[in-house]
């Protein structure tokens, strides 16, 4: 609600982070230190700031700041809504101008590559509809950003539509413009035996240029107009300038060759004509490619199932799965994917889940087993319980989590941004020294009556100092285009954004790419990351007349109906070596120190030191064992049958079997391996011995890791912390990059900048991998994009001229311009078959085995 | 917006046309003909003016107190 008297304005902040009175003094005197703020009530209730100023003293911005300095945040609403006609990196720079400067927003990020943009704004101060019209005020088209499968229907018909369109251009623009360069060529070499003369007549030749300049050609003339004439310049005007002024010197010399621009013989038909048609090439092949770059999410709103069998009445009914309600009872037949998320609750099978987790063996569902939406039901026949349907299905977070990471910026992107938004501007000052120069001084100097422009029929013997100055200064602004410049990092960026994807790992934002690429120190927390979080059996050793097998057996008797971590692991450890313990005769729990149970007439005694000492069982040749077991942090349980020592079984975490080969792999690509633990020194290192761990922090509580990071930090090293995405969320977010493991199928909740759906070390390897692979994809892509600028600039500003006495012709420049663009996007579309080195190798067999799962202390 | 737009189009414009008159001033020095001199005058305050355009707006837009 914004209210205005004369100069001074109102509006209703809301503030998030605000606990309690003092918040609001902190609010209050964060603005009202802001030149231009006359008033300012905070209200913790409601959480708004009333603030009273003058927007031609202070803005939106300042004021945002000023509350994030101290620690709080304004939310602004946000909208997603696609900008149609951007070409270019300087079409990106002027919408994010254009909206940008209206008064109520905050924030603003347009994508080229996804040709979207996401605008943080102040709805009582600018409208949305205000923020569409300045875009449509430029030039460009705004169309309502819609999801799924929506989307992927409409963005694929805009898609056509423009792909159509271009090709049209490019039929007409081509045909015509062939016909132009044959005309001109007609007086030369062999051509005249074969092309009639009637085709070089300039008149015949304005009537073929005209409707390509005029036709397809068009959209250059409109698009820079609109722009111009709010003070914005894009590549439009590049080559509006170009055609149009190659198309002005043609028309003059054929309608008054004696006005002095070189006459009837240097007409610039066929300039204007193929750098029409090259340009129009250019975005048709753009057009193509880039709908290719934003294959991955694609793919991934594909896999949404369109029915459901849904449960009513005892009966299945096939329905749209976008109407699957929460609780939903859902039956699923083997062969079919799953429709929503949820958990089964009859039935068995096994489920493919390789398309979401990237997990590629499928995984047993029983009931009780939670089941993801999208993924495909192998073999056999269940029933489960819708838990999340709609926009809150794993599918769906995943590729709204994409989506957004593909609509943010990288900083190297903003640098390339800002450069290419500049570049226009250059390009023309350079086009006017160009003139100048030639014009003033190296026509004088250099000028020969043997000067030919490169690839063209001509002689520029009869051009004099104008047109001699004109031809390179429309050369330079063509060939300076920096339209490549534009799409080398959005389209890597989602290219490698959709790759982690498909292996389950979800980068939160395009900076968190980019970080992740530059890590140097990798921080796992101890439990449940490098280890498996659940104690298991490690050793068992018997004494007497007993098998090792018969201690276990009995253990696991007196431990069955057990709720103890240590008595559950040694049921499952008895389960997984064959062994099934019947049920226990008589049972009584010792609080603190074991369990006491009957079998067979026989008396169990399970439990430790302390209780065996009370009960006076001797354990003297067992003990030299036990005291190494306890030495490497195992837990030991005695057990004794009828009062005489039969056994021990010892119990601790396990490492995860991808734990070393993921630390050596991280070893490999340079990066330091740190891990975090609460446990003593001692067992840390001895842990951090098996798997090659660099260094060790131990002894740290947990409210402490986040500190640990930090100091870490300040040694100047950039941190990554693998964790869990909820009990290490305060280390993950102090860390450069968290990395929250394992996170299952509730991505929304998670904290860390990467997010990983499976439980596996090795995709911490593959996500480094990948974000590597598409920084060094972006570098490649800025490096043929500037370094064609570097090269280009030059040989077409004449540089070459003085030894050779050739130029390049504006016809020649469009070409290798549009070149350029090409190399970026192809160079781009060869992230789709990239696989980390991790993945390759291991799938490959090439790999160094896994290491087994050796025991570590709980 | 409109008046902005008008005010940087007018301030553009007299510096273009500036531009272009020390052209012409700069071609009296050699000898070219009035062709040249003519082409050059449009070419040099046409590229003046597309470089000025987007400058001279944000710069007049502040002044007016971004209204």
């Amino acid at each position: 609600m914004v209210t205005e008297t004369k100069h001074i304005k109102k509006i209703a902040l809301q503030i998030a982070g605000m606990t309690c009175a003092s918040c609001v003094v902190h609010n209050e005197e964060a603005l009202k230190g802001l030149p231009g703020v006359e008033n300012v009530v905070v209200n913790l209730a409601t959480g708004k700031a009333a603030v009273e100023y003058n927007p031609s003293r202070v803005t939106l911005a300042e004021m945002r700041k000023a509350v994030a300095d101290i620690g709080y945040e304004v939310v602004l609403d946000t909208a997603r809504f696609k900008i149609t006609g951007m070409t270019c990196a300087s079409c990106v720079a002027n919408n994010e101008k254009a909206i940008g400067d209206l008064p109520g927003v905050g924030k603003v990020v347009v994508n080229l590559a996804t040709e979207t943009a996401q605008v943080e704004y102040a709805s009582d101060i600018t409208s949305l509809a205000e923020i569409k019209k300045a875009v449509r005020d430029i030039g460009y088209g705004v169309a309502d950003k819609v999801e799924g499968q929506e989307s992927l229907d409409r963005e694929r018909e805009v898609r056509q539509r423009e792909i159509r369109r271009q090709f049209i251009n490019l039929i007409f623009a081509g045909t015509l413009g062939t016909l132009v360069m044959i005309g001109m060529f007609q007086p030369y070499w062999i051509f005249p035996n074969f092309i009639p003369s009637w085709l070089n007549n300039k008149i015949v030749l304005f009537f073929l240029t005209t409707p390509i300049v005029l036709g397809p050609g068009r959209q250059f003339f409109v698009h820079s107009w609109n722009g111009l004439r709010r003070g914005v310049t894009d590549m439009n005007l590049l080559y509006a300038t170009g055609i149009g002024a190659a198309y002005l010197i043609a028309v003059i010399n054929t309608f008054w060759p004696d006005a002095g621009f070189g006459g009837r013989d240097v007409t610039f038909y066929e300039a204007a004509a193929l750098l029409t048609a090259f340009i129009i090439l250019g975005r048709y092949l753009e057009a193509v490619t880039r709908g290719r770059t934003s294959e991955s999410i694609r793919r991934l709103m594909r896999l949404q199932p369109k029915q459901a069998r849904v449960i009513r009445d005892g009966q299945e009914v096939e329905i749209p799965a976008e109407e699957v309600q929460i609780d939903d009872i859902l039956a699923v037949r083997p062969g079919e994917a799953i429709p929503v998320d949820g958990m089964v609750v009859e039935g068995y099978s096994s489920v493919d889940q390789s398309m979401i987790t990237g997990e590629s063996i499928p995984v047993e569902k029983n009931a009780g087993d939670e089941v993801i939406g999208a993924t495909m039901n192998k073999t056999g026949a269940f029933k489960f319980r819708a838990t999340r349907v709609g926009k809150d299905t794993a599918l769906s977070q995943i590729i709204k989590l994409v989506e957004d990471a593909q609509t943010t910026k990288a900083p190297i992107q903003k640098i390339a941004d800002r450069v290419a938004g500049r570049f226009i501007l250059g390009v023309h000052a350079l086009a006017l020294a160009t003139f100048l120069f030639w014009f003033f001084v190296g026509f004088g100097l250099w000028f020969s009556q043997e000067s030919r422009l490169l690839l063209t029929p001509y002689a520029l013997t009869a051009v004099g100092a104008f047109g001699f100055a004109f031809i390179i200064s429309v050369t330079v602004l063509v060939i300076s285009c920096p339209c490549a410049v534009g799409l080398a990092t959005p389209s890597a960026i989602m290219a490698g954004s959709g790759k982690g994807a498909e292996y389950g790992i979800l980068f939160k934002g395009a900076d968190a790419i980019e970080t992740t690429s530059k890590l140097q120190v990798v921080i796992f927390d101890k439990t449940g990351t490098l280890t498996k979080g659940e104690p298991s059996v490690t050793n068992v050793l018997a004494l007497g007349s007993l098998s090792e097998s018969e201690v276990l057996h009995l253990a696991a008797v007196a431990e069955k109906n057990s709720e103890h971590p240590l008595g559950e692991a040694i049921v499952r450890g008895a389960r997984e070596r064959g062994v099934d313990p019947e049920d226990a005769e008589g049972f009584n729990a010792i609080p603190g120190h074991g369990v006491d149970a009957r079998l067979n007439g026989r008396n169990i005694l399970l439990g430790n030191r302390k209780l065996m000492a009370e009960r006076q069982v001797a354990w003297d040749g067992l003990m030299p064992e036990v005291e190494r077991l306890e030495q490497e942090g195992k837990t030991v349980m005695f057990v004794a049958v009828d009062g005489s020592a039969a056994g021990v079984v010892a119990v601790a975490d396990t490492l995860k079997e991808t734990s070393a080969l993921a630390i050596e792999e991280l070893h490999r690509m340079g990066i330091q391996v740190a891990m975090i633990t609460g446990d003593n020194r001692r067992t840390a290192e001895a842990i951090a011995r098996q798997v090659g761990i660099d260094r060790v922090l131990a002894e740290v509580l947990p409210e402490n890791k986040a500190d640990e990071v930090k100091k870490l930090q300040q040694e100047g090293k950039v941190v990554a912390m693998v964790g869990d995405g909820i009990n290490d969320a305060p280390a993950l977010a102090q860390a450069d990059v968290g990395i929250a493991i394992g996170s299952g199928t509730d991505i929304a909740k998670e904290t860390g900048n990467v997010i990983l759906m499976k439980d596996d070390l090795l995709d911490v390897v593959a996500g480094m991998q990948v974000a590597r692979a598409t920084i060094r994809k972006v570098k490649e892509n800025l490096f043929w994009a500037f370094g064609y600028n570097t090269l280009a600039i030059p040989l077409g500003f004449g540089i070459l001229y003085p030894f050779f006495a050739q130029v390049v012709s504006p016809e020649l420049a469009a070409l290798l311009m549009a070149t350029s663009s090409l190399s970026v996007t192809l160079n781009t579309l060869r992230m789709r078959g990239f696989v980390p080195a991790i993945r390759r190798r291991i799938s490959s067999g090439t790999s160094p085995s896994l290491s087994v799962a050796s025991p570590v202390s709980p | 917006m409109k008046s902005i737009g008008f005010k940087s189009a007018i301030i553009s414009a007299a510096i273009s046309l500036t531009a272009a008159g020390l052209f012409l001033l700069a071609t009296l020095s050699g000898e070219y003909t009035i062709v040249e001199r003519i082409g050059g005058i449009g070419w040099v305050a046409l590229l003046s003016m597309i470089i000025l355009m987007p400058v001279i707006t944000p710069l007049v837009k502040r002044k007016s107190g971004g209204n």
